[in-house]
């Protein structure tokens, strides 16, 4: 007998989400989406590390992909009509053919194989560039004539214009808080796009987000909010980025395993964000204040 | 020479009747005479030396040492000397041929030491010596032999010194002596300058103990080396005093003492003598035991702490001798405790940065911490320099908390002070408004202010005689009244409003106060469960040290009560019995406001009702057995409805009848003592603080709103009941036009400086002028941008461009020292960007290794039957870092300001009165003074340059480093101290020693310039780094002479022109105030403004980095 694998392997345009992920809007940001996706708008989200960003885009994804579903249900097809996700990790040496795809060897023949833009935008689904301003500058550029009313891709190497399916959707994602000379968008880039900002949600839907996703009960939830409150309140005095929502989620799921409050606040909050001495003994005080 | 011989031919003869040795060494000696020497002086000479060597039978051998040295002895004196050094070696060999033989030995080597003048005394030395015996025959021999050594460190009259201590020690014994001198050539180079004090002491040994003089030298020669080399004489000093005080073992004390100063840090060394020679005055015994403790006290105790240590030492000793000894040795457990107690304080600058940084994260705002004393200084109504406060934007907390036997518990204490200062700040003690509803309770403050203006109304219009008697009365209360007649008044707070409210500020402030403390009390507890034990336990210690509240009267006893009831000591709270229904209303009320959703408003309601009850009680003395416990539920948590009489009550305030309520011979109500962790509460000065730093950044802005006038502000002041003004009418107005100016002072401290303080008389062109022209080369002119016409001036500006004058290349290097750590740390990190430089280069013909996609691609080709590339290789390369970066620097005059080391500066009022303390604080401050080396603004400029060229040069960017002033647009000066194109050299590190402070800041026509320049030169990425004081000022640059706006669109306007260029730009500011004008000016650009220069160097390579990877 094989053994049965023990992973589960997706063909990019293929992998969509079954379950519904728990998202909670803070501000319009689902309309907007809503909105810019009827239009095929494409989308920059901007916002610190940890925030939600890319759970939003899960959330729009399987929330529109669901909307479509119900439309066509009629379809005599049980397969219900898919908005898959496809996501990318922007990193300094993706070149455009790892985008857009290249030619393979197989035996005495070259196969082509499509890379995962040129994928998503054949199967019509939401391709989210995650970390956009590590990628080359000259690989931003390829996605240009994505993002505007003409949405085709051209494939060089093929000679090929590709029209993007009437699902097809471009997100980038960036975090502004670099103030890298270096490393910003080109504005030729970043005006073709919407933006929508994202930040930390405010205490109360925080302490909700922290109470759903870590299995903790609403009080220490609401301390775990008030904690990242006061450690972003020292943003500006030496620490790079605040406690994100996602550290808070972290301390939290520790809690539920029953390691003690102020030991996994220490440990996923406190070293996760700074290594200055004294600032970590500062927000040592400061769970230590909130945290029994 | 044959010459000579002749002539002294016919005394030759006489020679040949002493042995051999005489005559051979004369033989020697009459070829090295100088040829200058005449025949007389030549045959006298010869004389001489017959002479002595014809004196005994055994002086022939001083006769021939005579004629060995003479050659050499002539050649370093005048003839007339010589002469002296032949006579008085004649003379002691008429003591003893022996004695004159060593003076003559010795001579050669001592006479280039010793003066001239010197011979006569020195040959007396050691005739001294010299007692007729034999063994002080060989002493003085020894003193002539070693005396060259000992000139090399000693002068002539410190040599005469020891001469006389060898003779004094001689008596004793002649072998010490002897070995003396022998270690004396050892110690003397170890003492230093401190030699006559060395040989005073050793003389006064030798009178009381003479048997110890050698060890002390021994001692000596260990000793020294281990002190301080400037404290050595005073170490001398307190031995010899020690030894005039009868000590005994001196060397081995002397011993130990130096072991245990050994042990501590060198700076120390000056504090402990210090306080070693005043314990000489108490007990000089106790003196070395409190050296030899020094080190292990020290080990546990800070050197202020051990000045206190030290302190209570001295007042044991003055209570019992032994006793005190035992102290100092640690030997006695009250000691112990002391080194405990003190060890275990915690200190504010210790955990200052820590505690800084959580009160402003509580807050989340910029609050400061400093100490009690620095608000008071600032003399702007806080007196108190034990009590923690808050004035709305700096917590102040005690320097030292030592209440607890643990370090734990006082930190705990610690921090419970400040986290309940901070919760004034956070949950808005100070964002009272006087309209705003409160939820918890039915508002009456509108109400109750209207019937107070109603019946001040009334009284005006009604009684002359009742307006009389509110005049008599020296209440400010009635003062008040009557400046209130005029109705229609503006209230500077809110907070003064609700005072005004009551006739008694004193007794609603105090009730406030608790009010307020217990509603921050709850919520922190309630908001931080981390903290609630050690505030539960501080609540309840500050409980047991209230006062006896059956001592108080009646209305001051139920503000204790409600106090005690604040501190959540629900149990058997004391209220006099009389009064008991009152209590529980109070309790009630009071306790409404411990919900977490209580805000101030809600504290004010309360204090209105709560009042209504407690001015209705007299204030008498209540008997002792009439007092009751007043229990109470915790759960009580009925729904509070105002009492029916409450409505009475208001009227009552309204109308301000309490006062006529009071009975004849009641006592004038008191306000209570404060709770020590809640400290100093004044909730209308800190709003007014508030209020007025606000409307100061307002004016910076835009100017809106009235400013507030001196004498709204004196008004306040002298009616609030936060300030304890107890003093005639004359000086209230005094003092509280003091605090005013204080105040005014401290909120608009921030004011920019104004311009014209910078400029000198300087060539004066018409600002109405019109264009200018380049003069000469090296001359540029710029247009210059107005907000107003929305246009620019056309060629408005000349830039002259100079090279920096070039100074001294040593202060490069000195710098570099200074930081030696920081810089380091600097190459470490920007070395670590190195690899992050690395970046891997494909399509190469040749490489590390094939990259498999190209080779594919290739293949691909191949097979598809087009031409392949075969570029498929890649190699790290080191990427072309295409970085040109231009820093701009301010050299205004503003930039010579020193910069204000915290603002904590000790004036000489706080010195202490008793000597010892003040002789510590003054050793401190000066100690303090001696590492705090003056330094302006532009010093720190100069060595961040300093470190960044180290930093750049490390990297290999292309920079330029520039500095700008000016006066007036026709004279913008542009400094090159790097160009962009220059290479790194002696020349650069020259011009930077020469950076200096100059005249104003005209930053657009620079921006523009440097501008020109980054343009020019050829790089990717292009920055300009602008690093600057304050804003943009100028003689001429603004609109009609004021607009400030001006000067600062014109930057913006400068830098978006960089910007078009393709040129990034920064702005870091040390001016606090930047953020108003850096939003306008630097709008879509990076800025930082920095908290404390002191940063610059580091914060300024952070940025750096940052800004290019």
């Amino acid at each position: 007998m094989t053994t049965q694998s023990l992973y589960k392997s997706f063909i990019i345009e293929e992998y969509q989400l079954d379950v519904e992920p728990y998202y909670v809007p803070i501000q319009d940001e689902v309309e907007l989406f809503e909105a810019a996706y009827k239009q095929k708008l494409p989308l920059i989200f901007k916002g610190p590390t940890g925030c939600g960003k890319t759970r939003f885009v899960e959330y729009m994804s399987y929330k529109l992909g669901a909307e479509l579903t119900k439309v066509t249900k009629n379809d005599a097809d049980d397969s219900a009509v898919n908005l898959p996700l496809v996501t990318i990790a922007c990193h300094e040496d993706l070149t455009g053919s790892d985008l857009v795809g290249r030619y393979l060897l197989e035996g005495d023949r070259t196969v082509w194989l499509d890379g995962p833009l040129t994928r998503a935008v054949k199967a019509g689904g939401i391709c989210y560039l995650d970390e956009v301003v590590e990628a080359r500058k000259d690989t931003t550029v390829l996605i240009h004539p994505l993002t505007d009313h003409r949405r085709i891709l051209p494939i060089e190497k093929r000679g090929e214009l590709l029209q993007a399916a009437d699902g097809f959707l471009l997100i980038l994602s960036y975090n502004p808080g670099y103030q890298s000379a270096l490393k910003d968008l080109k504005h030729s880039t970043r005006q073709r796009f919407v933006s929508i900002e994202f930040d930390y949600p405010p205490i109360d839907l925080e302490a909700q987000i922290v109470e759903h996703e870590a299995g903790v009960d609403k009080d220490t939830a609401y301390q775990l909010a008030k904690l990242g409150e006061k450690v972003r309140n020292l943003k500006e005095h030496g620490l790079g980025e605040g406690a994100s929502t996602r550290l808070l989620i972290y301390a939290g799921q520790l809690m539920a395993q029953g390691i003690a409050p102020r030991r996994a606040c220490q440990v996923s909050v406190n070293w996760a964000i700074t290594d200055d001495h004294s600032l970590q003994q500062s927000i040592t005080e400061i769970i230590s204040s909130i945290f029994e | 020479m044959t010459d000579k011989l002749k002539v002294l031919e016919n005394l030759l003869p006489e020679l040949e009747k002493f042995p051999a040795p005489v005559k051979d060494n004369f033989n020697k000696a009459i070829v090295e005479m100088p040829d200058a020497l005449s025949d007389e002086q030549a045959s006298d000479w010869l004389k001489r030396g017959i002479g002595i060597a014809g004196q005994t039978v055994r002086s022939w051998e001083a006769a021939a040492h005579f004629f060995q040295v003479s050659p050499n002895v002539i050649s370093s004196m005048p003839y007339s000397y010589f002469v002296r050094w032949m006579e008085c070696g004649a003379t002691l060999c008429e003591e003893s041929p022996t004695l004159a033989a060593a003076y003559f030995e010795a001579s050669p080597a001592t006479m280039s030491k010793l003066r001239s003048r010197h011979i006569e005394s020195w040959a007396g030395l050691g005739d001294g010596l010299y007692k007729g015996t034999w063994k002080s025959s060989t002493l003085a021999c020894r003193f002539f032999a070693e005396s060259s050594t000992l000139l090399e460190s000693l002068s002539f009259q410190q040599l005469e010194n020891f001469a006389n201590f060898l003779d004094a020690l001689s008596h004793r014994s002649y072998d010490l002596s002897s070995e003396c001198l022998t270690l004396g050539e050892q110690i003397f180079p170890l003492v230093g300058d401190d030699k006559d004090a060395f040989l005073s002491l050793a003389t006064t040994l030798v009178d009381t103990g003479w048997r110890e003089v050698k060890s002390f030298f021994e001692a000596g020669a260990k000793a020294l080396p281990k002190i301080h080399p400037e404290e050595r004489m005073r170490f001398l000093k307190l031995a010899e005093s020690l030894v005039n005080n009868g000590g005994t073992n001196i060397p081995g004390t002397m011993l130990d003492i130096s072991q245990s100063l050994s042990l501590l840090e060198e700076d120390h060394h000056y504090i402990v003598l210090g306080f070693a020679e005043t314990l000489l005055d108490e007990e000089p015994l106790a003196m070395p035991e409190f050296i030899k403790s020094a080190p292990i006290v020290l080990e546990k105790l800070t050197i202020l702490q051990l000045g206190r240590w030290y302190q209570e030492g001295v007042n044991t000793l003055s209570q019992n001798k032994d006793g005190g000894l035992a102290f100092f040795k640690i030997e006695s457990s009250h000691s112990e405790a002391v080194i405990e107690t003190l060890s275990s304080g915690i200190e504010l600058d210790r955990i200052k940065p820590v505690m800084e940084m959580y009160c402003r994260a509580l807050a989340g705002a910029e609050v400061k911490l400093s100490p009690t004393d620095a608000l008071v200084e600032k003399n702007i109504g806080w007196v108190s320099n034990e009590s923690p406060t808050t004035e709305g934007s700096t917590v102040f907390v005690p320097t030292l908390v030592d209440r607890y036997g643990t370090k734990e518990e006082n930190y705990a204490w610690f921090k419970v002070v400040s986290t309940h200062q901070v919760a004034h700040l956070e949950f808005g003690s100070f964002i009272f408004e006087f309209e705003r509803p409160s939820g918890l309770f039915e508002n009456l403050r509108l109400d109750l202010e209207a019937r107070r203006i109603e019946t001040l109304r009334e009284n005006q219009n009604n009684g002359p005689a009742f307006g009389e008697d509110v005049a008599d009365s020296d209440s400010p209360g009635n003062e008040l009244s009557e400046s209130h007649t005029g109705l229609e008044r503006a209230w500077l707070t809110d907070m003064q409003r609700f005072f005004d409210l009551f006739e008694d500020r004193k007794l609603s402030l105090d009730i406030f106060t608790v009010v307020e403390d217990g509603r921050l009390d709850a919520r922190v507890k309630n908001e931080y469960p981390g903290i609630k034990s050690s505030y539960t336990q501080v609540q309840s210690d500050s409980h047991e040290n209230r006062p006896d509240i059956k001592e108080l009267p009646a209305r001051e006893a139920m503000v204790e009560f409600m106090v005690r009831l604040s501190l959540q000591q629900y149990e058997g709270v004391l209220a006099p019995s009389k009064y008991n229904k009152e209590a529980s209303q109070v309790a009630q009320i009071a306790r409404r406001v411990l919900v977490p959703d209580a805000t101030v408003e809600d504290t004010a309601e309360a204090t209105l009702r709560i009042y209504a009850i407690i001015s209705a009680i007299p204030n008498e003395e209540i008997p002792p057995d009439d007092w009751s416990d007043m229990d109470f539920d915790e759960e009580d948590d009925e729904d509070y409805v105002d009492p029916e009489d409450m409505e009475n009550l208001l009227q009552q305030i309204g109308m301000g009848m309490e006062m006529e309520l009071r009975p004849e011979g009641e006592e004038e109500y008191e306000s209570i003592q404060e709770v020590e962790y809640r400290g100093d509460f004044k909730p209308e000065l800190a709003q007014l603080m508030t209020e007025l730093r606000m409307q100061q950044q307002d004016e910076m802005g835009q100017a809106q709103g009235e400013p507030l006038t001196q004498e709204q502000l004196q008004e306040l002041l002298e009616n609030s009941a936060e300030l304890d003004l107890q003093a005639t009418q004359g000086e209230i107005q005094e003092s509280s036009g003091m605090f005013a100016d204080n105040i005014m002072k401290e909120a608009g401290a921030n004011m920019p400086q104004s311009p014209d303080d910078s400029q000198g008389p300087f060539v004066h062109v018409d600002e109405e002028g019109g264009e200018l022209e380049p003069p000469e080369p090296e001359t540029f002119v710029y247009d210059e941008w107005d907000f107003r016409a929305e246009d620019y001036k056309p060629r408005w500006c000349v830039v002259r461009q100079k090279m920096m004058q070039e100074g001294e290349p040593a202060y490069f290097g000195a710098t570099l020292n200074e930081y030696s750590t920081l810089v380091t740390r600097i190459r470490r990190q920007f070395e670590m960007m190195v690899p992050e430089m690395f970046r891997k280069e494909r399509k190469l013909i040749d490489g590390e290794d094939i990259d498999i996609d190209d080779v594919i691609e290739n293949m691909v080709d191949i097979k598809t039957g087009s031409s392949p590339d075969e570029k498929f290789y890649w190699r790290r390369n080191k990427v072309q870092r295409d970085v040109a970066v231009a820093f701009l620097l301010d050299t205004s005059a503003s930039t010579a300001e020193a910069i204000d080391e915290g603002k904590n500066k000790q004036d000489d009022w706080d010195a202490p009165d008793d000597p010892v303390e003040y002789m510590v604080w003054l050793r401190t401050r000066r100690g303090e003074q001696m590492r705090r080396s003056y330094k302006r603004i532009i010093d720190m400029e100069k060595e961040s340059m300093v470190l960044l060229i180290n930093a750049l040069e490390a990297i290999g960017d292309t920079y330029g480093i520039y500095g700008f002033s000016g006066y007036g647009r026709e004279n913008v000066e542009f400094y090159t101290i790097k160009d962009l194109h220059e290479n790194f050299s002696e020349k650069v590190k020259r011009r930077i020693d020469r950076i200096a402070p100059l005249h104003a800041t005209r930053m657009g026509p620079a921006i523009r310039h440097a501008t020109y320049k980054l343009d020019n030169t050829d790089a990717r990425t292009k920055i300009l780094f602008l690093i600057s004081d304050g804003r943009p000022q100028d003689r001429g640059y603004s609109r009609e002479g004021v607009e400030k706006e001006y000067a600062v669109h014109d930057t913006k306007k400068a830098l978006d022109e960089a910007k078009m260029q393709g040129i990034n730009s920064f702005c870091l500011t040390v001016d606090k105030n930047g953020h108003d004008y850096l939003k306008t000016m630097c709008s879509d650009m990076g800025y930082e403004i920095l908290d404390d220069i002191n940063d610059l160097p580091e914060r300024l390579l952070v940025l750096y980095r940052r800004l290019t990877m």
